[in-house]
């Protein structure tokens, strides 16, 4: 398991939820490498499972939620000596495979290799303690995580400080657990992130706080156990577009001084051309195209991310009409997904081909670049196109008939000339 | 939306949908802004008047001034609490201005009684980001398309039915989801109701509230698609109020740029865009990433600091505790960088970020009656300027920050 320098191989993972309505498969049988200090950006739409895909790589899928398949490996050489001896099968040269160890020894490295900031930093606090006593804690627990030697039995015992407990804030108001040097740290780190006046700031609680300076605070909170890999969920989704810009600058500088590795997961296009080295696009539960942001931007392949481009509209020059998607994200209750290209119902290219689901192609571009999508191996012809309905009136609504300029002329403005002064009700006939 | 006075008034002109704006001569704008204000008092309660607490206005529109003109799109646009949305609902009359008037076809939208008011209420609609929030869950789509019918009662029963399934094929939607509830429907599709239910009285004119932020970029797509369509079709004219600017590039003809309850620039859309004349506006521009593969190299100035509240905005231009460009008074020797630097610490101390008993080791500088003695006020000054500045100032500037900083600090 070498030769690139991945920090994590993700493989097979699947992460279902166990609902009234049925089986959600909200990852599906999901592949993911990501290279030690490299952004790497999971961009998808509302459903599509991206954030499920983070939450899954740290742990913290909760019920009805569950990671019922897959491997995450994880390259630490000291965390695969400690682990070798309990779980010889978790460990393959310095990788280690997070879903095989116990749940004691997952929960140990939130914090100080795995830490997560979210689009709502509220959630992350404790209202009720000053914002410099949660971040002493935080430094606090990950110092005794650190003094412990890795043995499972210190980790047991070092799980009542968990990072679970943390992002919670139900931490006790703990200051006698918390020394001098870790309220020095914890004015440090709110330095590192760019509140201004830290010493007179960690002083105040959260309420006191912006929203963007309490999305520094969360961040710094993060940084406290120096953590590996940071999972950034929709991290600037609820700022304004001025803090959205502070943020990501704070979030790239931190990114180059400690040469952290991230995985941001966002809705915005714009962000992962801001931030990303490589991108996943995230469809149904899997990634369709992933590469460099030059083979996802510059030279897909799918249409989906030709779908997600087009439905942009550009701050620099007018692009005329959009071109969205037409339908809606479908539906991942198992008993109702077929065994074909999810995406088949929307795509305007879906062939008789595209009912095999595809498997991930490579494509043109760089060796990263690959796409699931027959369209990567083969080109699209009207002969083998399915025909306009064959997945039934109920996918594809009406509404999108107005996507096509064309369309809206014709009786329609007849009616309304009809219907000026004496025509009651806008009755047309 | 509707009030029961239309209700009363509405029977006079049962089945006539007239619009007063119609009347407009050419030229004359659609819908005329002036100086509006809208405040919010806060601590107003009677408590609080018991208690003695002053009441606190929140300047949430400060005096805005806008013209739209018939058939165009006038974008609004401007982040969280710049008073936007304020605006629109105030030119509306879903609230009640402060100050200032709303012409709708030549006539102040606040003097409106009678059937003016009625009609008005007809010709001037609402899209909600959620449509659906002040809306009963148990009304069926087909209800909810048709109550505004109801309440005007424009047309027979039969006729509205008919008139709202029109509506809902018009939209997008197809007619057997009629007696569907809004829960069943994804975001795009609620959007699609909300629009048909605003356009049932064949309004003029649609204030649009950010009609597609909740909303996934694809299906955003769909809705401004059909948003530009309908108004080809029925000459809409709309007042588009977005944080997104790029929605704002895309459908708009002419934009405004609020912040902190003001307009700080006004134009059509390309010059705007093209060519910023604000600082703001240049700012605001430049913070948006843009999704393509050059966006890392992009050159960008990126703003610091918060909005100031809008309980307290700061003297003078509003924007100059953060503007990049701000001028120095000519009688300062100093330049331009510094001066934003030397604002910038002023503000902070103004807005309490930096509390003057804490400048300096423990208890090295009393401070009484939020002042310091005169003898301490160099020292004051040194460790002050130790605290923020991570390059001493040239000594050059000694006596200019002594200036600026203790008048800072006598007013504190
Ligand atoms: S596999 Fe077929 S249906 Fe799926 S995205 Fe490609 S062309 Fe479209
Ligand atoms: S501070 Fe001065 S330069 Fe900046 S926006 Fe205001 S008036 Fe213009």
């Amino acid at each position: 398991m070498t030769d690139t320098d991945d920090i994590l191989r993700v493989n097979d993972l699947s992460t279902r939820f166990f609902t009234e309505q049925g089986q959600v498969n909200a990852v599906d049988e999901l592949e993911l490498r990501i290279e030690r200090g490299e952004v790497f950006g999971i961009v998808g739409e509302s459903g599509s499972g991206k954030s499920v895909t983070a939450r899954s790589v740290i742990d913290l899928i909760d019920a009805p939620g569950e990671i019922t398949d897959g491997e995450i490996w994880f390259d630490d050489a000291e965390l695969a000596e400690t682990v070798r001896e309990d779980s010889p099968d978790a460990v393959d040269g310095s990788f280690v495979d997070l879903l095989s160890v116990s749940p004691a020894v997952r929960q140990s490295l939130r914090g100080t290799s795995f830490s997560m900031i979210f689009q709502d930093p509220e959630s992350s606090f404790n209202p009720s303690l000053t914002v410099g006593e949660q971040l002493a804690e935080a430094v606090e627990v990950q110092r005794r995580a650190s003094a412990n030697p890795r043995s499972t039995k210190a980790k047991t015992d070092s799980a009542e400080y968990s990072f679970g407990n943390l992002l919670l804030s139900t931490v006790l108001p703990s200051q006698q657990f918390v020394t001098e040097e870790s309220r020095e740290r914890a004015i440090e780190l709110l330095e590192l992130v760019g509140i201004p006046d830290p010493v007179e700031r960690a002083g105040e609680y959260p309420h006191e706080y912006s929203g963007g300076m309490l999305q520094r605070a969360m961040i710094a909170q993060a940084l406290a156990g120096e953590p590996d890999v940071l999972i950034a969920d929709e991290p600037t989704t609820a700022l304004d577009v001025t803090i959205q810009a502070q943020i990501l600058d704070l979030l790239d500088d931190l990114q180059t001084e400690t040469g952290m590795t991230i995985l941001l997961i966002t809705h915005n296009l714009g962000v992962v051309a801001r931030m990303c080295d490589r991108v996943g696009v995230m469809y149904a539960g899997e990634i369709v195209e992933r590469g460099t942001l030059e083979d996802v931007f510059d030279d897909h392949v799918h249409p989906y991310t030709e779908g997600l481009l087009g439905s942009i509209p550009e701050l620099e020059g007018a692009n005329g009409q959009l071109e969205p998607i037409g339908g809606n994200v479908p539906s991942l209750l198992d008993h109702e997904m077929e065994d074909r290209c999810h995406f088949a119902d929307r795509c305007p290219m879906a062939m008789e081909d595209c009912l095999d689901h595809p498997p991930e192609f490579d494509a043109t571009g760089s060796e990263a670049h690959t796409v699931r999508c027959v369209l990567a191996t083969r080109s699209y012809t009207e002969r083998d196109a399915l025909p306009p309905n064959y997945f039934g009136d109920e996918e594809r609504p009406a509404g999108d008939k107005h996507a096509e300029p064309d369309r809206s002329d014709g009786e329609q403005p007849a009616e309304r000339t009809q219907t000026t002064i004496s025509d009651a009700g806008g009755e047309s006939r | 939306m509707s009030s029961d006075d239309n209700r009363a008034t509405s029977s006079a002109d049962a089945g006539l949908v007239t619009g007063i704006g119609t009347d407009t001569p050419d030229g004359e704008p659609l819908v005329r802004v002036e100086n509006l204000k809208k405040y919010f008092w806060e601590n107003d309660s009677l408590l609080d008047r018991l208690l003695g607490d002053e009441p606190v206005a929140v300047q949430a529109v400060d005096g805005v001034s806008f013209e739209i003109h018939e058939g165009e799109t006038l974008g609004l646009v401007g982040e969280s609490g710049c008073g936007k949305s304020t605006t629109g609902e105030t030119l509306l009359r879903l609230q009640e201005p402060t100050d200032g008037r709303v012409e709708f076809g030549g006539t102040n939208v606040y003097e409106m009684a009678g059937s003016d008011l009625t009609a008005f209420r007809r010709d001037a609609q609402v899209v909600f980001q959620d449509p659906f929030s002040s809306l009963d869950p148990r009304m069926t789509i087909g209800d909810i398309v048709q109550q505004p019918l109801d309440i005007h009662d424009v047309g027979a029963d039969e006729e509205r039915r008919e008139r709202v399934r029109d509506l809902l094929e018009r939209v997008g939607l197809s007619v057997n989801q009629l007696d569907r509830y809004p829960h069943e429907f994804s975001g795009g599709q609620r959007q699609r109701i909300g629009i048909a239910r605003a356009l049932a009285l064949e309004p003029e004119f649609l204030v649009l509230d950010e009609p597609t932020s909740a909303l996934d970029v694809s299906v955003q797509a769909q809705v401004l698609n059909l948003l530009e369509d309908l108004q080809a079709e029925f000459d809409l004219t709309y007042l588009l109020i977005s944080h997104d600017l790029s929605v704002i590039r895309h459908i708009c003809d002419r934009v405004a740029v609020m912040y902190l309850g003001e307009i700080v620039e006004i134009g059509p859309v390309e010059e705007l865009f093209g060519d910023p004349k604000h600082p703001y506006t240049k700012a605001l521009l430049e913070s948006v990433p843009r999704a393509t593969t050059d966006e890392r190299e992009r050159d960008r100035e990126t703003l610091a600091g918060d909005v100031p509240s809008p309980r307290d905005p700061p003297s003078g231009c509003r924007f100059r505790t953060r503007c990049p460009a701000v001028i120095p008074p000519e009688e300062l020797d100093i330049d331009q960088e510094t001066y934003r630097e030397l604002m910038t610490v002023r503000e902070r101390i103004e807005s309490r970020d930096i509390s003057l008993e804490t400048v300096g080791g423990d208890d090295q500088f009393t401070v009484e009656d939020g002042s310091i003695p005169e003898a301490d006020v160099p020292s004051f000054v040194a460790a002050l300027k130790h605290r923020l500045f991570d390059d001493p100032l040239p000594p050059h500037h000694d006596e200019m920050c002594l200036r600026i900083e203790s008048t800072a600090v006598n007013r504190v």
